[in-house]
């Protein structure tokens, strides 16, 4: 399975059609601005319409040259899933987006990076096989490196560039 | 002779201790980004800009240089040692690079890939400082109609060059890119499009965070997918670390033109190293009298490969700085840090900054002269950094793509468009959308949009001066010509021609 089949492209094709329709159509129904009578041809929706009609006509290639494809039963040439770890990518971005979006502005900023730091450290070089000593300690050092980094990038900002942390 | 002056001007002006201390810190940072896979210099220049916001200018600029310069060739390192490149701008180098490290000559693999990079930037610069002013002088006869193709242009040429076998996808990232800066105030008449009520996206998205989250989170997804990549670390690797004079004087044509079309590949609107790498590389290849080795650690393909990529950042920085359209997707953050800097890129440049062009070229030699000493002497020293633990890197490098970005504004929707372009940017490039396209359509998004309609309201409507006006027209038809031979069918109905004209030559002259 890749990212770069014909399937994945005719899916991205529907989505990018409407898209494309839905900017073509925010143009249209855009403010003309008549009311400060302007010139007609620098209406606001102008370039809007072009870029959406421009992206229907794309996707609209995309879907057609990915049927072609599908239909001459060539193998897509993208990065297959098989060869990255999904366990791993999953992990990265939902716990990245929880930190970014969820622990930054709800924890004091130091917190929430030491916690993300050292979570993530500790998850990634986590070994199953190991004893239970190990383990501890292993821990241990991860929450001293999420301390230790989150300390450094909060201080840098907050005391080097004057930025008032979120 | 005013060259000259300016120049020389410029070196006593950044040979300070504190500019030296700047340049030392921020080539060395460059290549240990550089050196690292899933980094790249784009990552690099966007998360240092928000770490440059309280130096002055020229401090500023010339450590985003630095930091440029030193990534670029950084991602040589661990072409070389683990057959990745640290960036894309590499790719071509591990072809002959890693064959040498396999077969126990990874130092002077190193050593050559550390000159070639040196001596292209060089190339490059020397071009830089030729070819700007008259640029330059030349987009001041650009109008509002000339700049509307030239953004057009942009984006048309960076999507076939940068789509591989498909220029169809490049095209498409150039057009959500557009769409992009289509969101917030326009510039004409200040009214706020798409901003789905949102108060946040009234002054549109901002290029850092989207830079950051396109190239910076992204980048961290990317390499915690893969799988580990294992350091080639042969004993019989301590071989020699400084090239061979020799080897440098046997390959100087190939040196002399793999930087000139770097520097040319540079100056085509969001094009890039890795593309600057590929076309030396490929012409290298085609002139080689040893091409049978290349791909199995031919030294000239490898320098080939590293003096072109290397000397497309001087010439990404042409177009950059004489007309403010990137030349690479690193220099279109660099544009940005311009701006926030206080310098105002574009045809007036010459007229209201003349000497800040050539400030630009002693960055571009400070930075050159570093990655030169560093590389040669440093060699050992980056193969260590090629052994930091990536679960140890990436969680420090996604906690500053969160609080750059907000350091910018300090708001917390800043974070929003990082992660919401982390997360859209790794998709599309594992779907192999292109990235630089869509950086360039953000950058060009309001240039286009404002020349169009300003260009229209002088034309009362008429569309006609948009293609009969000299340089209008010259646009036109590149463009058309780029799009007609990014179709398979017309580019197999002109070979086919070619070769017909070819037999009915080779046919006539028999018969004569």
């Amino acid at each position: 399975m890749t990212l770069d089949s014909a399937k994945a492209d005719q899916w991205t094709s529907l989505v990018l059609f409407v898209l494309g329709a839905a900017m073509l159509v925010g143009g249209y129904t855009m403010d003309r601005l008549e009311i400060r009578q302007i010139h007609p041809a620098s209406i606001p929706g102008l370039v809007p319409i072009i870029l959406g009609a421009a992206m229907m006509l794309c996707s609209g290639l995309l879907f057609w040259s990915a049927r072609h494809r599908a239909g001459e039963a060539t193998e897509a040439n993208g990065t297959p899933i098989s060869e990255g770890s999904l366990k791993n990518l999953a992990f990265a971005a939902g716990y990245s987006v929880v930190y970014a979006i969820g622990l930054v502005g709800w924890l004091p900023f130091w917190l929430a990076t030491a916690i993300y730091i050292s979570v993530f450290y500790v998850h990634f070089s986590w070994q199953a096989d190991a004893t239970n000593r190990s383990r501890l300690l292993h821990a241990g050092l991860g929450l001293a490196f999420g301390l230790v980094g989150a300390f450094a990038i909060a201080t840098l900002f907050e005391h080097g560039f004057l930025v008032r942390l979120p | 002779m005013d060259a000259l002056a300016s120049l020389s001007l410029a070196f006593q002006q950044f040979a300070t201790s504190e500019m030296l201390f700047h340049v030392v810190w921020a080539t060395l940072l460059g290549i240990f980004v550089g050196s690292l896979p899933g980094l790249t210099a784009t990552m690099g220049v966007a998360l240092l800009t928000t770490l440059t916001y309280t130096l002055d200018r020229d401090a500023a600029i010339l450590v985003l240089i630095c930091m440029y310069v030193g990534a670029i060739y950084g991602g040589s390192r661990s072409a070389i040692l683990l057959n990745i490149p640290g960036t894309p701008a590499s790719a071509a180098t591990s072809l002959d690079g890693y064959p040498l490290a396999q077969s126990g000559r990874a130092g002077y693999a190193m050593a050559l890939a550390t000159a070639g990079s040196a001596i292209g930037t060089m190339v490059g610069i020397l071009l830089l400082v030729l070819l700007a002013p008259p640029l330059a002088e030349a987009a001041l006869r650009f109008g509002s109609f000339e700049f509307f193709w030239l953004a057009v242009f942009g984006i048309i040429i960076s999507g076939q060059l940068t789509g591989g076998i498909s220029p169809l996808k490049g095209y498409i990232a150039g057009l959500l890119g557009l769409m992009v800066a289509m969101v917030g105030s326009e510039g004409i008449h200040a009214h706020i499009r798409f901003n789905f009520g949102i108060q946040e996206l009234n002054g549109g998205i901002g290029l850092i965070p989207a830079m950051v989250g396109a190239f910076g989170f992204a980048e961290v997804l990317t390499v915690m997918w893969r799988r580990k990549a294992k350091v080639v670390d042969k004993p019989a690797e301590r071989d020699r670390i400084l090239p061979k004079l020799v080897d440098l004087w046997r390959y100087k044509f190939t040196i002399g033109r793999s930087g000139v079309i770097g520097t040319m590949v540079g100056i085509i609107p969001g094009v890039g190293e890795d593309i600057g790498a590929w076309a030396s590389y490929a012409a290298a290849r085609r002139t080689s009298k040893e091409r049978d080795q290349f791909g199995k650690g031919s030294l000239e393909g490898l320098t080939a490969a590293e003096t072109g990529n290397s000397a497309v950042v001087p010439g990404a920085l042409i177009p950059a700085l004489t007309l403010a359209v990137p030349g690479s997707a690193p220099a279109a953050v660099l544009i940005a840090a311009l701006f926030i800097h206080g310098v105002r890129p574009g045809p007036m440049i010459m007229i209201e900054q003349p000497e800040f062009v050539y400030s630009v070229a002693v960055m571009l030699v400070f930075a050159t002269i570093a990655i030169a000493v560093f590389g040669l002497f440093l060699t050992r020293f980056f193969v260590l950094v090629l052994k930091v633990p990536r679960e140890i890197l990436m969680p420090l490098v996604f906690t500053l793509c969160v609080i750059g970005p907000y350091a910018l504004t300090q708001r917390t929707f800043e974070i929003w468009v990082m992660v919401g372009f982390g997360l859209v940017g790794f998709l599309l490039r594992q779907m192999n959308y292109p990235m630089a396209p869509l950086v360039l359509g953000i950058i060009l998004g309001a240039l286009l949009d404002k020349s169009l309609r300003r260009g229209l309201t002088l034309s009362d409507g008429d569309l006609t001066p948009f293609f009969t006006r000299p340089i209008s027209a010259t646009f036109v038809i590149i463009i058309a010509l780029s799009i007609a031979l990014g179709i398979p069918a017309v580019r197999r109905a002109i070979s086919r021609a070619l070769d017909s004209l070819l037999r009915r030559q080779k046919e006539g002259m028999t018969d004569g």
